[in-house]
């Protein structure tokens, strides 16, 4: 095999020694055990991939380097760059990689083969272009990487990333835990682009100025040895190509048309009489050789290849790429591949064939968003099958949409299943296709819609002999009304699902019923509800079916954290997030993120609750129930704490919340806004924001609610006498705001405590509540208390950062509570579980304590606290007692 | 991202303005290699405290309020308010730095 040429390999790596340092420093800590992921981003052509082949080429001896490449299909394999990895490995990783299995089980079986054999260097190349559930293994990978003896390099491009990039999602997580580093590679600069220029006689400063010092640019101009400098890549490129005799330029377009990386077996399909002139490509520096098989030097090259084939050629290549892919030498054949090759060659048939069974496949494994696209892909050829099979495809892509929260797309889909049903007079499969209308609509709130089709669907599937899919249509209604707080209607439906899905032995929906029916009846402040449910749902998780255990989790979560019953939440919260997450839901892990973030802010913990709510803000997801949470909560800790954008996030919540009739989504909004209102001394404006929402929840009888929104009425001036109020807030109407102060103490909400204290008429209580939100660095509550005391002829003491000076090393009480577990040997990832953070939130705290300690390591931390008394009980309770 | 502008209050911060210079290099040093897309410190204005403290005003820009919060705990920098820029209106160019 040739040998890349000196020109590319220099230019592409001049002034790489701090890149390569990061790398090499990531190395070292792998080798003493401690894993590290570097994050290498830069514009395409900037030198990524020859940056890191030369590190891992310096390395190889010592180390074991495995590479894996992402490509740039437009709807890549499902864990396309693990698959090059397991192949490469072969044994447990192999068979779960091609086994179908979920990221959870692809991840230990990674991390389980990186420990086998150390120090390990494991290479994901150009992750921009990877697919979903690369991109979840990645993550997972991350958070226990501190523990795994291996250096883990992913590359991606940053300069064409869009907002709604999966990646931005990873690179959001990433961001800033303490094994992960990103290193930005650099273009190169006026000197360096001169060192180049200078033996070809090329003028330096035009180099310069046409190239920005993009090395790949700069390599194919200088490489096409011109008169003239060309003015865009392309045509640096193509000029490049030009001086290739026409043989292996024919070999190019093959490997153009081919992928980033052409088996060898495949160009003898593709070019079979050119593929003797192989070392001449390598020669001209075009081409490189890779592990049995061949690719462009650069994906720009390969793309401008692409492009300017005559369309007859590339026509013809894709033909002949189709059929060889079809019949592989070894191994299956690669189902998403043959879908890009069969939609190229426009032969409906293959990609008939090939997208829905892609499809299948991606879907097995997680990869959801591929899936949909390529029903997608089948659906653009589909114009000549019979109206039920493409009823099929379009029920399919709207499942797939549905699951990734692509609403608009699901609706759509599912409107055309309808049409096709229709077509074909088949009315089960017409209802069936309503109800699933009925349920993706009420995800973007359009909760009438919603319920006008859950009607129709029932009406239809009425008229057939009654089986599970009619079950299913009274469930949907039942949770339907249910959402609306229609505690009668939603129990009704409900009794009728579960009496239906007895009679036909439809075990799992007539227990997701029982789960139900205790959830309504939870949500109405029903005693005694609470165990109940619990008691259902651990029988319904012993049916073992997927969809009723997470559902079982999410009715728990939601329940408890209506019921403020913290631990029970905080329990389900975390099981149904590990749940889901195995299973590729994102959905649900948005619904789950969005209880954490508020019961977060519930316990007082308001950076991880603005953390929570970062995560799920930063999905594009249109589900708007979350979404509408995560605004509430960021606005809610903006105002409490004083900080600037409090309307701009409640607004957005506002105009999500207003119109979907649903108490979920309303009450909590008008209450953070009240709130928010009250803490700018606007008492109007906080009667006025829950004028509405008060109504409907005295007319909908939902305790918990009615209570919430009387309190910060009766805070902003109202005179009202309340019925039917959930406790605390009963206490605080009847007016003892010291007993509510306890209640809220016994349930973990500080905040809310304090705000009890600060009603109390008397000095004493409104030093405790000050102190309280000084601790809560509560800036605008503060305020008001002090004005209180004042009132009082109370001396207020200044200071609000006294909470963190009172301890020698400046911690704050989080922070030793991080401490106390680092200093026991726990591991981030359980620090994480035990105190409810993420984990990259305890990066933070971590981070921040050993540069307040001063000191490099945990162990060295765990001593310095042993040294100043940091952790010593009585201390912590006389800080607690402050 | 979208960058704000913001003022940054932290009165009283540092018992002296040494301690002031290691908090400056640890907030250049996370600000420009830990959340480089997110924070951006532009200038500060060093403030007489009494009895040889000091505190800042901060001009940064930043995505989010909850990204400065971010950038002054990794940092360990106080943080006594967040006032949203809505103008900037130069009428002379700073002038030069007094020493501390």
């Amino acid at each position: 095999m040739g040998v890349a040429p000196p020109l590319a390999e220099t230019a592409a790596l001049l002034e790489r020694e701090r890149e390569l340092e990061a790398l090499t420093e990531g190395l070292g800590a792998a080798e003493a055990g401690h894993g590290r992921l570097v994050l290498l981003h830069g514009e395409a052509g900037v030198g990524k991939t020859a940056l890191v082949r030369r590190f891992c080429e310096e390395h190889a001896a010592a180390n074991r380097v495995l590479v894996g490449v992402c490509e740039p299909l437009f709807t890549p394999r499902p864990l396309g760059p693990l698959l090059d990895v397991a192949t490469e490995v072969g044994g447990e990783l192999e068979n779960t990689v091609r086994t179908a299995a979920g990221s959870h089980e692809v991840t230990a079986a990674l991390v389980r083969e990186l420990e086998s054999r150390v120090p390990a260097i494991l290479v994901v190349e150009d992750a921009h272009w990877a697919d979903e559930a690369t991109l979840d293994v990645l993550k997972l990978l991350s958070r226990q990487l501190e523990t795994v003896p291996a250096l883990v390099v992913v590359t991606h491009r940053d300069d064409e990333l869009e907002v709604t990039h999966p990646l931005r999602h990873l690179l959001g997580h990433l961001v800033s835990g303490r094994a992960i580093r990103r290193v930005a590679v650099a273009r190169l600069s006026p000197d360096a682009v001169t060192t180049l220029a200078t033996p070809y006689g090329v003028d330096p400063d035009e180099l310069y100025r046409k190239t920005g010092g993009n090395p790949f640019f700069v390599t194919e101009i200088l490489g096409a040895r011109g008169d003239e400098i060309p003015a865009t890549v392309r045509d640096a490129v193509l000029a490049r190509a030009a001086r290739l005799s026409p043989r292996p330029r024919a070999l190019l377009e093959a490997v153009a048309v081919a992928r980033s990386d052409a088996e060898l077996w495949l160009l003898e399909a593709l070019a079979p009489d050119e593929l003797g002139t192989l070392d001449e490509c390598f020669a001209s520096g075009m081409l490189v050789p890779r592990a049995g098989a061949v690719g462009f030097r650069h994906e720009l090259a390969r793309l401008t290849m692409e492009e300017s084939l005559a369309p007859d050629r590339r026509l013809a290549l894709h033909r002949l790429a189709l059929a060889a892919l079809a019949e592989p030498p070894v191994g299956a054949a690669d189902l998403a591949r043959l879908a890009h090759h069969a939609e190229a060659v426009g032969d409906a048939d293959a990609v008939l064939r090939y997208a829905p069974a892609a499809g299948e496949r991606a879907a097995e494994v997680g990869a959801h968003r591929e899936a949909a696209r390529q029903y997608a892909r089948a659906l653009q050829f589909a114009g000549s099958l019979g109206a039920d099979a493409r009823g099929e495809l379009h029920r399919r892509r709207a499942a797939e949409c549905y699951l990734t929260d692509q609403h608009e797309d699901a609706i759509e889909a599912a409107h055309a299943a309808i049409a096709c049903y229709r077509e074909l007079g088949d009315r089960l499969g017409e209802g069936r296709s309503i109800l699933f209308l009925s349920r993706i609509a009420w995800c973007p709130g359009l909760t009438a819609e919603a319920e006008e089709a859950g009607r129709e669907a029932v009406a239809i599937l009425e008229e057939l002999p009654p089986g599970r899919d009619l079950a299913e249509a009274y469930a949907n209604l039942g949770t339907l009304l249910r959402d609306r707080d229609d505690r009668a209607g939603a129990i009704e439906w409900a009794t009728r699902s579960r009496q239906l899905a007895d009679e036909i032995g439809a075990s799992t929906v007539a227990c997701g019923q029982v789960i139900g029916i205790a959830l309504t009846e939870v949500l109405h402040g029903a005693p005694g509800g609470m165990k109940q449910l619990q008691n259902e749902v651990e029988q319904a998780q012993a049916l073992g079916s997927d969809d009723l255990v997470a559902w079982g989790h999410l009715s728990l979560g939601r329940a408890a954290m209506r019921a403020r019953r913290y631990g029970i939440a905080r329990e389900a919260i975390d099981a149904g997030l590990e749940h889901v997450g195995e299973q590729g839901y994102i959905l649900w892990t948005l619904y789950f993120l969005s209880y954490r973030a508020r019961l977060e802010l519930d316990q007082g913990l308001w950076t991880d609750a603005v953390d929570t709510a970062g995560m799920i803000l930063s999905e594009r997801w249109i589900s708007t129930l979350p979404r509408t949470v995560a605004l509430t909560v960021l606005g809610l800790v903006r105002a409490r704490r004083g900080d600037p954008g409090v309307w701009e996030a409640l607004d957005r919540a506002r105009a999500l919340a207003d119109g979907t009739g649903e108490l979920d989504r309303i009450a909590p909004v008008a209450v953070a806004r009240a709130e928010a209102a009250w803490l700018e001394g606007r008492d109007d404006a906080a009667l006025e924001a829950t004028d509405a929402a008060y109504e409907l929840a005295l007319a909908r009888g939902v305790p918990r609610f009615v209570g919430e929104l009387a309190v910060w009425r009766r805070r902003a001036g109202a005179r009202e006498s309340v019925r039917g109020a959930a406790e605390p807030h009963a206490r605080e109407l009847d007016g003892q705001w010291e007993r509510a102060a306890d209640l809220w103490d016994e349930l973990g909400c500080p905040y809310e405590a304090a705000l009890a204290l600060a009603d109390v008429d008397n000095v004493r209580p409104l030093r405790a509540a000050l102190e309280r939100l000084g601790e809560l660095e509560a800036r605008p509550a503060s305020t008001i208390v002090a004005r209180r005391l004042r009132r009082h002829g109370a001396r207020i003491p200044r200071g609000p950062r006294s909470a963190t000076r009172e301890n020698p090393a400046g911690l704050t009480p989080r922070e030793l509570e991080v401490l106390a577990l680092v200093a026991r040997g726990l591991r981030n990832a359980d620090i994480a579980g035990q105190l409810v953070l993420s984990p990259r939130t305890v990066d933070h705290h971590i981070g921040a304590i050993l540069r307040k300690l001063g000191v490099r390591s945990r162990g060295e931390a765990a001593a310095a606290a042993a040294r100043l008394h940091l952790l010593e009980p009585e201390d912590r309770e006389a800080r607690r007692q402050r | 991202m979208r960058l704000n502008t913001y003022v940054i209050l932290r009165r009283s911060g540092w018992r002296s303005p040494e301690d002031l210079g290691a908090a400056a290099e640890r907030s250049r040093k996370v600000g420009d290699e830990e959340m480089p897309d997110d924070v951006r410190w532009i200038r500060s204005y060093v403030l007489e405290e009494g009895g040889g403290s000091v505190g800042t005003v901060c001009i940064y820009q930043a995505t989010s309020p909850e990204a400065i919060r971010r950038h002054a705990s990794m940092a360990d920098l106080p943080v006594d308010e967040i006032v949203a820029v809505a103008d900037t209106v130069i009428v002379r160019p700073d002038p030069a730095p007094v020493a501390a």
